[in-house]
């Protein structure tokens, strides 16, 4: 039997993301996408039943992470692989396309999960979408 | 190896003509491993008697390996005869903080003013560590220990000896991380448990009680009872029996749980007080 599995930290993480009616996702250490709640599943355009974990070429590819001045972001870039590369809070504004075809502006806050004080697990985004320009 | 249990009781020491069936003591597993070592699972008041039959042996090197350290986990430190004689060597290992060692978070119990005896007058060598994060070698047995669903730093442990593996998690609330999706993988404890030929689990409450205590960092005994289904377990021994639990109580319990688990691994059992098992003869 395979019998590996993920931190606690994140496993609480991502069930404390399940009860946050804030948009909230979750990356592993590798930079998957393991969670996304029914929140952020509105913004991005899908429900995160529909979709599962995501790779994190396959994530970036399908939500195109931008600047606000459209250059691209790698998942390195965006808030929530800058808070696990660097281990440290972001706050960014970025543009993502959702799965549903239309184009967000969201405000990020995201930070890193860690397990020990050396051990970093993954890191979670709360994010809010920004009213369109009048 | 061979499992004894020295106590089962969660929370608080329940002695009394109610519980002498399974017995009052608090959390307490000895291991005797296949090379002689001994590996004690929490030191609940269950550890005051095996101190007292460890004494007919020679001194020498024991290994603690402590969930966590609330009161019904360490409260049998002060009377565990080991460490108050010299040429004992007690190997402690428990959860990591951020804030102190484990030698200091142990020693505030083991402090006045909650206890007369500081552990820093103790004749026995005692060595604290917190665990390792991949599994390390206690004799002739491989240790794994997890973070697991509780309130504050706990953790399960899986010790694995020549094949024959004992998943123990006390205090577990898995049900808190199990409704995302139906995948075990981000079920609190699941690796530490799977394909386990034996495991004690957290059964301390009723399905009503539950309703009531939802988030205190226990198991009803039907979220045991679906812990050890999603964990393959071979067996599952209720453990960490509520202290306002009687026998009679827990053998309702028992039926309730037996049946959730009928025809899908062997009969589970109610962990008590003189019960040991051998797992290289029990297949």
């Amino acid at each position: 039997m395979e019998r590996t599995q993920p931190d606690l930290v994140l496993i609480v993480a991502r069930s404390f993301a399940t009860k946050l009616a804030t948009p909230t996702v979750i990356i592993d250490a590798r930079g998957d996408l393991v969670y996304f709640n029914d929140a952020a599943g509105e913004v991005l355009g899908r429900s995160y039943l529909d979709i599962g974990e995501l790779g994190v070429s396959r994530w970036q590819e399908l939500f195109k992470p931008r600047t606000l001045d459209e250059k691209p972001m790698t998942a390195e870039q965006t808030p929530g692989g800058v808070a696990l590369i660097e281990r440290r809070p972001v706050h960014d504004t970025i543009v993502i396309g959702g799965l549903d075809g239309r184009e967000r502006e969201i405000t990020v806050t995201a930070f890193p999960l860690f397990s020990r004080p050396d051990h970093v697990v993954g890191s979670m985004s709360i994010f809010w979408e920004l009213p369109a320009a009048p | 190896m061979i499992v004894r249990v020295w106590g089962a009781r969660g929370s608080l020491s329940a002695p009394g003509p109610a519980t002498v069936g399974y017995g009052g003591n608090t959390s307490c597993v000895e291991l005797e491993l296949a090379d002689g070592t001994t590996l004690i699972l929490d030191a609940g008041s269950g550890i005051r008697e095996l101190g007292q039959r460890l004494l007919e042996r020679d001194r020498g090197v024991l290994h603690l390996c402590l969930t966590h350290l609330h009161l019904d986990h360490v409260e049998g430190l002060g009377f565990f005869a080991p460490l108050w004689r010299a040429g004992w060597k007690l190997r402690f290992w428990g959860p990591p903080s951020t804030t102190a060692t484990l030698r200091e978070r142990v020693s505030r119990y083991l402090s006045p003013p909650l206890f007369p005896i500081g552990l820093s007058e103790a004749p026995a060598e005692a060595v604290f560590e917190d665990v390792p994060r991949k599994p390390w070698r206690v004799g002739s047995a491989v240790v794994e220990a997890q973070m697991v669903e509780h309130r504050g730093p706990t953790l399960g442990y899986r010790i694995e000896e020549e094949g024959h593996v004992l998943a123990y998690l006390p205090d577990h609330e898995p049900y808190l991380t199990a409704a995302v999706d139906d995948r075990p993988r981000w079920v609190s404890g699941w690796a530490l448990a799977a394909g386990a030929d034996l495991l004690f689990h957290d059964s301390q409450y009723t399905a009503d009680e539950y309703v009531g205590r939802l988030g205190w960092g226990h198991s009803s005994g039907n979220h045991a009872a679906a812990f050890a289904r999603a964990a393959e377990v071979r067996r599952l021994a209720m453990f960490h029996h509520d202290p306002m639990r009687s026998d009679q109580a827990l053998e309702e319990l028992y039926d309730e749980v037996a049946d959730l688990l009928r025809d899908e691994q062997e009969a589970p059992l109610i962990a008590r007080e003189g019960l040991e098992i051998d797992l290289g003869t029990a297949s």
